[in-house]
């Protein structure tokens, strides 16, 4: 009976990873084939919603809650507001055909899988990336920083300045998204009008 | 097993509310479906919590739950007001957006 | 024995939850209007998250887990209504009407 259940959880696990997987191709595809900006805008938060529960399953929570926060919450209503500037429907494409491109694009993603052959398993405590200095973090955090979670000593401690860079970089990119869209204005929001007749722009 | 069937259940009433976030002919049916979506998600983090047993991935949760709502009424008030700082003296006359139908 | 008695209340709690949630998103595709499936989401998704999460306190491993369900339960029951609310408002205020009368048409009417 413990054998079983055991078993149970892991098929569930997997089952649910291939019914997010299989959604998360919904979505793009979707995505992709409508015309309409603002279902676009929509399946782009949703997209984010499972890509966060994707991290979710694969045990990285740090992840899930920075795409869960920034994907489905800031960008969706950024990206909103940008599309709000703009028009509701994108122009029709013109049919053509590239095969060249195709073939291109096919080559490289085989060439790319390909090489994944050669990676270390997932997890494997041999792999250069978890042997050396992932190693000493885990080893050290217990003494020197004291923290339970060892991802948070990682980003606030041992390499501070990154994420001081980080955090700087972020700002920049916030205040520059807000005067783009219009936020600069005493009023608030820019309103989109023509220019008159007379050739002076209204407010 | 139970949560085997609750994450099962939860899976396909996405699938169902994806249905409806494609094929929605207004917008705000594509809100609706995403706001449903949205609340699915927070269900699925618990369920998926305690199948792993790991019951600590609440925390993303409980942060998805806020920030859910708080992204449906800034898209809402998006619609509506076309910015988000609306200036309480003209707050009587909706700006709404017209071809948004 | 409350072993017994907390599995078998918990299970039935999960399981009705999750009837109510695929039975709400089944109405979210079928029903002909936007207000009727909005009724169809609004309501089941409130009240199936709400017994699920229920259902997941009853099996909770420590208190600690048990006080971040109750959060999650107190903020949905606050807030999907509330979210429900916003859009059939903003909906209404732009102008979508609900079908009403001679106008109710299905598929396949014509």
């Amino acid at each position: 009976m413990e054998n079983d259940t055991v078993t149970l959880a892991e098929a569930a696990t997997l089952a649910i990873d291939l019914s997010l997987l299989t959604l998360l191709f919904l979505v793009a595809y979707q995505m992709l084939k409508s015309r309409h900006l603002f279902a676009v805008v929509m399946l782009s938060g949703i997209y984010s919603l499972l890509s966060a529960l994707f991290f979710v399953s694969l045990d990285a929570v740090d992840v899930a809650f920075t795409e869960a926060a920034v994907g489905a919450g800031i960008s969706t209503v950024l990206m909103l507001a940008g599309m709000l500037l703009t028009a509701r429907r994108e122009k029709p494409l013109m049919p053509g055909r590239a095969p060249v491109a195709i073939l291109v694009v096919f080559l490289v993603g085989a060439a790319l899988m390909y090489a994944t052959l050669d990676m270390p398993a997932f997890g494997d405590a041999t792999a250069p990336a978890n042997a050396y200095v992932g190693l000493q973090y885990i080893e050290r955090t217990p003494n020197e920083i004291a923290v339970p979670n060892i991802v948070t000593a990682v980003l606030a401690s041992y390499r501070g300045f990154d994420t001081l860079g980080e955090t700087m970089v972020i700002f920049t990119a916030g205040v520059a998204v807000m005067l783009l869209l219009g936020a600069g204005s005493i009023k608030g929001g820019r309103q989109v009008k023509d220019v008159s007749d007379d050739g002076e722009a209204q407010q | 097993m139970i949560f085997a069937v609750a994450a099962a259940a939860v899976i396909i009433a996405m699938l169902l509310a994806l249905v409806r976030a494609f094929a929605g002919p207004t917008l705000y049916d594509r809100v609706l479906a995403g706001n449903s979506f949205g609340t699915k998600t927070v269900i699925l983090i618990g369920v998926m919590g305690y199948l792993t047993g790991r019951p600590d991935f609440l925390d993303i949760a409980v942060l998805y739950a806020l920030i859910n709502f708080a992204t449906i009424i800034a898209i809402l008030k998006f619609f509506r007001y076309r910015t988000l700082s609306v200036s309480m003296d003209n707050r009587d006359q909706p700006v709404f957006d017209e071809e948004a139908r | 024995m409350w072993d017994l008695i907390r599995d078998i209340l918990s299970w039935a709690l999960i399981l009705i939850g999750s009837a109510a949630l695929v039975i709400g998103a089944i109405g979210l595709v079928r029903f002909p209007d936007f207000y009727t499936r909005m009724h169809a989401a609004g309501v089941t998704d409130t009240a199936g998250a709400e017994l699920i999460v229920f259902g997941l306190m009853l099996q909770a491993p420590s208190w600690i887990v048990v006080a971040k369900l109750a959060f999650i339960s107190f903020f949905l029951f606050l807030t999907s209504p509330v979210a429900t609310h916003a859009v059939a408002h903003a909906a209404w205020v732009v102008g979508v009407r609900p079908m009403l009368g001679p106008d109710l048409k299905r598929e396949g009417d014509d």
